[in-house]
Parts: structure tokens; C-alpha cells; sequence
């Protein structure tokens, strides 16, 4: 992309006022998506995302400029930008590159951008009309196909010239039921850091639609959910976004760093219930949110960051690292070259625990059973987080029993992980988008069946 | 390559391929950010960023290519990709360009010089000073941040359309962190405009203040409440059900509010106003993304809806003219339809005489997880919240860990009162406004 004499001529460049850290991130991305509704294909999107970033850091400031010109003159602009913004000084670092090859165990086999754009429609295909079909009260079915080849750049003061190449592939269906109470929505959205054989080796279309639908149809048939504080027990897969929002986030360098988290100086101590292990895992091979190496150039790697509920460790990015006097752990990640890279999650999921899936649901008396999640957020600081329940049933005397809509869980970080009381056996990932301060990334939440032994669960 | 060079490239490149019916769309945006850490700068970022949108019409499809490489291959690389995505389409949809000739209404626009990098250096460590002796406990967190933007949009087309629009804007926020032994909490004010309008003082006393007086929350008492939503709170549930008013979504059965128009969708006091030029909106805009001339409109007046939102498409389906609400998110993907600003149109009581009004019920400032706990589609939505109970017509003690539940078109039927106490946010090239509004009869789940 850009050869390592001139990476070598810009991060002088970027450093020649004194910074004692250069870097310059560069990529060039296809992103593409074929878009069904009303039972035609409607929109195809193609876009071409060019253009690189250079960061500085001096003690504990960082510097950031981006530019779409990646020529010569563009980058050294780019980079005396930076280096003026740092503020006046002569060069203290040397600049030497070597290329580093750290291999890629994500294997691709049919690289999206080189299959036809039939072929995606006929997949896309299969998984809408799969959804249309399931049921006469199925109104409306929006599906996409999405595909990311994702080519970066990352040379650093350190030394490190490397070379990655992400591609990833998504299918998302949304379907729309009625039965004359209200529509009600169903999704599902399988993805991995692989081309389209993921279609051919992990995932049926048509099941995908299916699902969609399936969850569609209990959800127009649901009435709302009772509000209250109860026990809650939460399935696996997508469920575990209770643990990306209520704890991830806050165990992010960019939240630990600065204070803004419950967890600040809290390594060594129990944060959750004994039962809980939990792990950020950017090295799974295909995995949506694995990586092979970081958007810094630190090698991705396997994070307790829980053990048997003791807080274990961090994710952190250089910058963050420099405040907590830590060393990154591979977790630096940005959308795209013009956001500033900071702290963020690969795969981050509970690990199995000893409980069986019965006896967690016949433990609760009166409870809620949220079977699937939709997204959520926190406050880092207060730990406060929503989640909405995309699927819920009611439990009465350990019985799972009529689906509810409309149910949330709210709650605080700090105070939910240690109501954590029973983990199941059935641990399963689930594919996200995960919105921070460095852009929307593709992350893996997870989890088995847990309990909750009481959570505030709004409904009306 | 600058975009008026690639703009003729990708003309002669469109000739080339006998293309008749095509466009190109170009927004670019430039930004600089300034933030900080106790009493130093710790992070500055600057950043560029553009590109283009090609779009042409091929055998009565629209075939869409986008790119930020403004290099000479890449010129006709879109026009031959557009072509090629268009092969697959098979919408049953008439596809429109925009038409030259329109008539587009001269706005009073803000402008004001932009502030050098040193004074917004200066800005940011005068609001950390500000914030941190506002109160002793202000503690690590609080931060000052202090940007700068500039924006351009362009769009030509093979109809004759050619016109462009800059903005630019500067702003400050102040988000104050507040620890009282083991509990912290936070809250941010922002400001955008001149330097000079930004008042920082009452800005950071205005944040720490909103900051400390959540210290002590607890959750609200489950039930049943009149729940006043304050300007913030509304504005939240404004953005989140917007996508409801838009025609395509209507047409496509996936908004409540289909077949509605001319009829009463709320009470008495709601007018719901979509303004373009609004006086606080970063980026006020005379044209939207088909090139349309844009206007402000009541899309609810007095409790009936009078218009959906409207692009060219929906509109040639609906038998009447665009609202001039197409919008594109950044200058990739397909044109779709938003409001610019969404406002509701204030009352004459004040805050204090709509709390009174309200008498026993809680008083809710922010919403949390709108992209999660609500369905714009259905209208339902049960949010986390925070805010103060309120006894006897005030405000009184902090709640918080509690969800307000409901749904948004029965809750425009339920609106009783509406303030005088207008605010607005904005969310880059759209923004939403309200006063307090009181609404009867709202679930709350707390203890």
C-alpha cells in the first residue's frame, strides 16, 4: 500500500517535533451490501473507503490528524500537521521499519469482491423469501447481505511495518409480524471474518430467514411484560451483550485510564459471582471480531479478565496504557482512519460454566426468561445500562411460560455481576456492531444461559 | 485530486459509457477536537475527510457507487461499478433525479470567523479551571472539549442540477464528573457558536451542578405517574420515533402513521415543526440530497397530522410534491428521508406551572438505550431513565435505575401540557428540539 521507505519519511516527519511515539495508520476498504425489502432487490451499496491517520504522543498527550490524500505530499502534510500541533522541539527518535508478518489464521476462500454480485442476490435471496414465507402474518421483510474486505496499513516508531487483510462477511434479516395487535419485530444476523463459503460451512440462508421470522411471530402474539424486580435468567448468544455493556465497556483502558470506571483499581478483587469466568478473545479463527493484529500493530491475544468472578485484567490501547502503566493488550481498534483509534473489545464473552440449563430455569419461582437481546448501552462512569429483551417469556414456578414484549433490564454494572449466581453449560458467540468513541466495530458478544438472581425489569 | 477535477472525469467517463440520466454527489467534512484531562490538553485531533457519490439511472434501474479515492482510475471505476450494481435491482419503483430550476429560499445564516487552534486550547483549559472549582467534587473524568468543523455538499446531475453548500460551526462541552465516596455520576452541557456566545462559566456550573444533584438517586417507586419529560428527554423520544413520519417507511408498512394524514394523531398542544434553517441547527441546509429546495413545514399542527416527509420517490407515489426531506447519511448509500430540525412548538406555562400541574409524578431529563428499548415501528419503548420524583407540584428527590415504559403514538395523545422552555440538540446535519411537556399516565419500573 505504502512502501516502507516512505512510512519511514512520514513518521520522521510526524516525530520531528519531539514526539516520543509516531504511527500512521493507513487502509483502503470495499464495503458492500445488497439490500432486500418488498420482495425485490432495492439497493446495492458500494463504497470505497481510502485515506490514513497519523498519531503522536509526547508523555501522556496524543496528537491525531487524518487525510483522505495518501500521495507523498498528502501524508508529509498529514504528518507536520501533527507534528506542529505537538508543539515545538527537535526529533528525539529515530525512525527504523521492519516488516513483520504475523500471519493470518483467518482463512478466506471466496473472496467477496471477486464473486458475482448473482451469487450474493441468490444467497440473499434464499434467506428473505425463507422469512416471507414462514407465515401469513409475516407483513414485511428487510434483509441485507453485507461485505467488508478491509485492507490496513499500521507502521509505528516501534518499529512495526504490517500488513492485514480483514474480511468479513454478514447477512442480517429483520422481519415484521402482525396478527392484529400491534407489528412486532424478528432479526437475526450471522457474521464471521470469512468470505462466502461462510454460507456454505456455517450458515443456511433460509434458516437465518426463518428465525427471523420465527421470532417475529411469537413477539405479535406477546403481551406486554410486567414491570418489577425479579430474577431474570439470560440465554446464550446474543444475551451476552449483558456482559459486553454491563462490564466490557468498563474495563476498557479509555474508561480505567481516567478513573470513569467502577473497576478502576480493582484488579485482584471479586467484582462478580464466583461462577463467572470471562475472557476477551481476538485470536478465534473467523471469528467477527477477531483480528490478527491491532490497529497499533500489537498482536491480537486471548484476556482473562475474569476469573471465578475476581477482576483478572484490562483492555488497553498504547496511549491508554502510558496513563495505567500497563502494556497494550491487543485491543486497539478504530472504524476506519479517520477516528482515533482507542480501547475496544474483539470477542468478549462468559466462558462455560457447571449449571444445567434446567435447573437454572427451574430455580426461578416468578421470573423473567429473556431467550434472545437486542442492543443496550452504559455510562461508564455510574455503570448504569439498559438492555431491551428482544424475545421474553414470563417463568412461573420454574416453567417457561407466555412470551412478553416490550421488557428492559436496567440496572448498574458493578451491582448485576455479582448477582450472577448460576452459569450454564451451552456457550455460543453472537455478532455485533459496537459503537464508541473510535466508530462502529465489529465485535462478539457471548455467553451460556446465567441467572441473574434479581434485576429491574421495566415493562407496563 | 480536487472534486471539481474528478466531477469532469466522471462526466466524460459517464458519456463514454452512453449513460443519459446520472449524478454526483460530494460532501466533505473537515474537523478539529480538542480535549482534556485534569488541567492539561491530552488529546488533539484533526481530520479530513470526503468523498463521492455516482448514481445513474440504467435500463430504468438506479445503479449507486461511492467512493473517498479521488484519483483519475477510480473516475471511471465508479461509473462502471454503478453500472454493474444496477444489474441485480430489480426495484418496481419509479427512480427520479432532481430537476434543475427550483426555487431556494435565502436564509439569515450564522456566520462567524472560526477560532484559531490556540484560542481553542485556551477555551479548553479555561473550562477545566471552571469546572473543577465549580465544586470540590469535581473529580478525574471531567472534561473540556472544543471543536471546530467545516462541511461542504455538492451535487450535480446530468438534468441540469449544480449546486453547493458550506457550513461550518464551532462548539464547546463541559462534562463534568462529580464523586461523592464511592458513588459518581455525570452530566454534559454544550454550546455551539462563536467563542464569544459560549459562556463558559455558566456552562461548567450549569454541568457540575446537573452532576451533583443525581448524587443520592434512588430507584423510583414502581407504578403509574403523569411524567414530565424535560427538553432532552423529549428531544430523545422525538429522535428515536422520527423515522415513523417518514413516507417511505409509511408506503413500506413500517410506520404507525401510514394513512394518517389529516387526521388527529395527538392532543390539542402538540405542533411538531420541521425547520431547515432553524436558528440553532449546525447545518442549516437550502437544498436536501436530491437537490429539492427545502422549507420549513407543521408536520403536526394542533394535534393533526398534516404531512408525512417526503423525498421524490414517495412523493410521485403519494400525488403530491417532495417535502424536500431527502437525506443521504455522509455522501455514501442510498438516498432515504429525514427531518433537518424536528421541534416541538413551545407552550406558555412555565416549567414550574407544568409541574404543578403534574402534582405527584416523576420529572425524567435523560433516556438512555433509544437504539435498544424502542421500537419505531410499533411505537413501543420502555427506557432506562433518570430524573426527580415529584411531590406536591416540585421537584424533589434524585431517582435513577428505574424504566419509563410506553408508547410514543398514544403518548402524543396523552400530552397535557406543554412548556415554554425550548431547547435543542443537535446530532450533526439533523437536530431535535423540545420544551418540557407533561404526559399523563406513563409505567414506571423501579422498586
Amino acid at each position: 500500500m505504502i512502501s516502507r521507505k516512505l512510512c519511514e519519511r512520514v513518521l520522521a516527519a510526524a516525530a520531528s517535533t519531539g514526539a516520543d511515539y509516531a504511527e500512521l495508520f493507513a487502509e483502503k476498504t470495499f464495503n458492500r451490501s445488497v439490500n432486500m425489502l418488498d420482495d425485490r432487490v432495492q439497493t446495492v451499496g458500494d463504497n470505497v473507503v481510502a485515506g490514513a491517520g497519523i498519531r503522536v504522543f509526547k508523555g501522556l498527550r496524543s496528537v491525531a490528524a487524518s487525510t483522505v490524500d495518501t500521495s507523498e505530499q498528502g501524508l508529509i502534510r498529514c504528518a507536520l500537521q501533527a507534528a506542529q500541533a505537538l508543539g515545538e522541539g527537535k526529533a528525539e527518535i529515530s525512525i527504523v521499519l521492519k516488516e513483520r508478518r504475523f500471519g493470518d489464521i483467518h482463512p478466506v476462500k471466496l473472496v467477496p469482491g471477486s464473486e458475482s454480485l448473482a451469487r450474493k442476490a441468490e444467497i440473499l435471496k434464499s434467506a428473505y423469501f425463507a422469512a416471507r414465507k414462514a407465515d401469513d402474518a409475516i407483513v414485511q421483510v428487510d434483509a441485507s447481505l453485507l461485505d467488508v474486505d478491509h485492507n490496513i496499513l499500521v507502521a509505528n516508531s516501534d518499529g512495526i511495518y504490517a500488513e492485514d487483510r480483514q474480511i468479513r462477511t454478514r447477512l442480517y434479516v429483520t422481519a415484521v409480524a402482525d396478527k392484529g395487535q400491534g407489528t412486532q419485530t424478528g432479526s437475526a444476523g450471522p457474521g464471521a471474518r470469512k468470505g462466502l463459503e461462510f454460507f456454505e460451512e456455517d450458515v443456511n440462508p433460509e434458516d437465518t430467514g426463518r428465525e427471523a421470522a420465527r421470532q417475529a411471530l411469537v413477539m405479535a402474539g406477546a403481551g406486554y411484560c410486567p414491570a418489577g424486580v425479579m430474577p431474570v435468567v439470560i440465554d446464550n448468544g446474543f444475551g451476552g451483550v449483558i456482559f459486553h455493556e454491563a462490564c466490557g465497556h468498563s474495563l476498557e483502558a479509555s474508561a480505567v485510564a481516567y478513573g470513569i470506571s467502577q473497576f478502576a483499581g480493582k484488579l485482584g478483587q471479586q467484582i462478580a459471582g464466583e461462577k463467572v469466568s470471562a475472557v476477551d478473545d481476538g485470536t478465534i479463527p473467523n471469528a467477527w471480531g477477531s483480528i490478527n493484529f491491532d490497529d497499533e500493530g500489537t498482536p491480537s491475544q486471548r484476556n482473562v479478565l475474569i476469573e471465578n468472578g475476581i477482576l483478572k485484567g484490562y483492555m488497553i490501547d498504547k496511549f491508554g496504557g502510558r496513563r495505567m502503566g500497563m502494556a497494550p493488550t491487543g485491543n486497539a481498534r478504530r472504524q476506519n482512519y479517520s477516528f482515533v483509534t482507542t480501547s475496544r473489545m474483539t470477542n468478549t464473552f462468559i466462558l462455560a460454566g457447571e449449571d444445567e440449563n434446567e435447573d437454572i430455569i427451574s430455580s426461578v419461582e416468578y421470573g423473567l426468561y429473556a431467550k434472545d437481546m437486542g442492543g443496550g448501552s452504559v455510562n461508564p462512569a455510574t455503570g448504569g445500562f439498559n438492555f431491551a429483551v428482544k424475545e421474553g417469556y414470563m417463568i412461573r414456578n420454574g416453567k417457561i411460560c407466555e412470551p412478553v414484549r416490550g421488557a428492559s433490564l436496567v440496572g448498574t454494572g458493578s451491582e448485576i455481576l455479582m448477582k450472577i449466581d448460576m452459569v450454564g453449560r451451552n456457550l455460543r458467540r453472537a455478532q455485533g456492531m459496537c459503537g464508541s468513541s473510535s466508530g462502529s466495530i465489529p465485535t462478539d458478544v457471548g455467553q451460556p444461559m446465567i441467572r441473574v438472581s434479581s434485576i429491574t425489569v421495566g415493562g407496563r | 485530486m480536487r472534486y471539481e477535477e474528478f466531477k469532469k472525469l466522471v462526466v466524460q467517463a459517464a458519456e463514454k459509457a452512453g449513460l443519459t440520466d446520472y449524478e454526483l454527489y460530494y460532501s466533505a467534512s473537515e474537523s478539529t477536537e480538542i480535549d482534556t484531562f485534569r488541567q492539561e490538553i491530552n488529546k488533539f485531533s484533526s481530520s479530513a475527510e470526503g468523498g463521492v457519490c455516482f448514481r445513474a439511472l440504467v435500463n430504468g434501474q438506479m445503479g449507486y457507487a461511492s467512493t473517498e479515492d479521488l484519483s483519475e482510475e477510480e473516475a471511471e471505476a465508479v461509473v462502471a461499478r454503478a453500472r454493474e450494481n444496477a444489474a441485480v435491482l430489480e426495484s418496481a419503483e419509479e427512480q427520479f433525479l432532481g430537476e434543475a430550476g427550483g426555487e431556494y429560499e435565502a436564509f439569515e445564516k450564522k456566520d462567524y470567523p472560526l477560532p484559531e487552534t490556540d484560542e481553542m486550547i485556551r477555551a479548553a483549559l479555561h473550562g477545566q479551571e471552571l469546572a473543577y472549582a465549580a465544586d470540590p467534587r469535581v473529580t478525574d473524568g471531567t472534561s473540556t472539549v472544543v471543536m471546530r468543523m467545516k462541511e461542504t455538499v455538492a451535487i450535480f446531475n446530468s438534468r441540469g442540477l449544480d449546486l453547493s453548500a458550506e457550513n461550518q460551526a464551532a462548539l464547546c462541552y463541559i462534562a463534568a464528573v462529580v464523586k461523592d465516596g464511592e458513588e459518581m455520576n455525570d452530566e454534559y452541557k454544550l454550546k455551539a457558536g462563536p467563542v464569544c456566545e459560549w459562556k463558559q462559566e455558566e456552562l461548567a456550573e450549569k454541568a457540575v451542578k446537573a452532576a451533583l444533584a443525581k448524587l443520592g438517586g434512588r430507584p423510583a417507586p414502581t407504578g403509574s405517574y403523569p411524567v414530565v419529560f424535560a427538553p432532552d428527554a423529549m428531544s430523545a423520544l422525538l429522535m428515536t420515533f422520527s423515522p415513523a413520519f417518514s413516507a417511505e417507511a409509511a408506503q413500506k408498512g413500517l410506520s404507525s402513521l401510514a394513512g394518517r394524514e389529516g387526521t388527529k394523531i395527538a392532543s390539542d398542544c402538540v405542533t411538531l415543526v420541521d425547520d431547515p434553517f432553524h436558528k440553532d441547527s449546525l447545518m442549516p441546509m437550502p437544498f436536501d440530497a436530491e437537490g429539492t429546495p427545502t422549507h420549513r413545514k407543521n408536520v403536526i399542527e394542533n394535534g393533526t397530522l398534516t404531512t408525512l416527509l417526503h423525498n421524490l420517490k414517495t412523493a410521485k407515489v403519494a400525488g403530491v410534491p417532495s417535502t424536500g426531506n431527502a437525506s443521504k447519511s455522509g455522501y455514501a448509500g442510498s438516498v432515504q428521508i429525514s427531518p433537518f430540525s424536528f421541534v416541538l412548538a413551545p407552550g406558555e406555562i412555565t416549567e414550574e406551572e407544568l409541574l404543578a400541574k403534574a402534582g405527584n409524578g416523576v420529572y425524567i431529563d435523560t433516556l438512555n438505550g433509544t437504539h435498544a428499548g424502542a421500537d419505531a415501528i410499533s411505537g413501543d419503548f420502555s427506557l432506562q431513565s433518570l430524573g426527580f420524583m415529584i411531590e406536591n407540584g416540585k421537584k424533589t428527590y434524585p431517582v435513577k435505575d428505574f424504566t419509563v415504559a410506553g408508547n410514543f403514538f398514544e403518548l402524543l395523545r396523552h400530552v397535557e401540557a406543554v412548556a415554554d422552555n425550548a431547547e435543542m440538540e443537535s446530532f450533526g446535519r439533523t437536530s431535535f428540539g423540545s420544551p418540557s411537556v407533561l404526559v399523563s399516565g406513563l409505567s414506571i419500573a423501579g422498586e
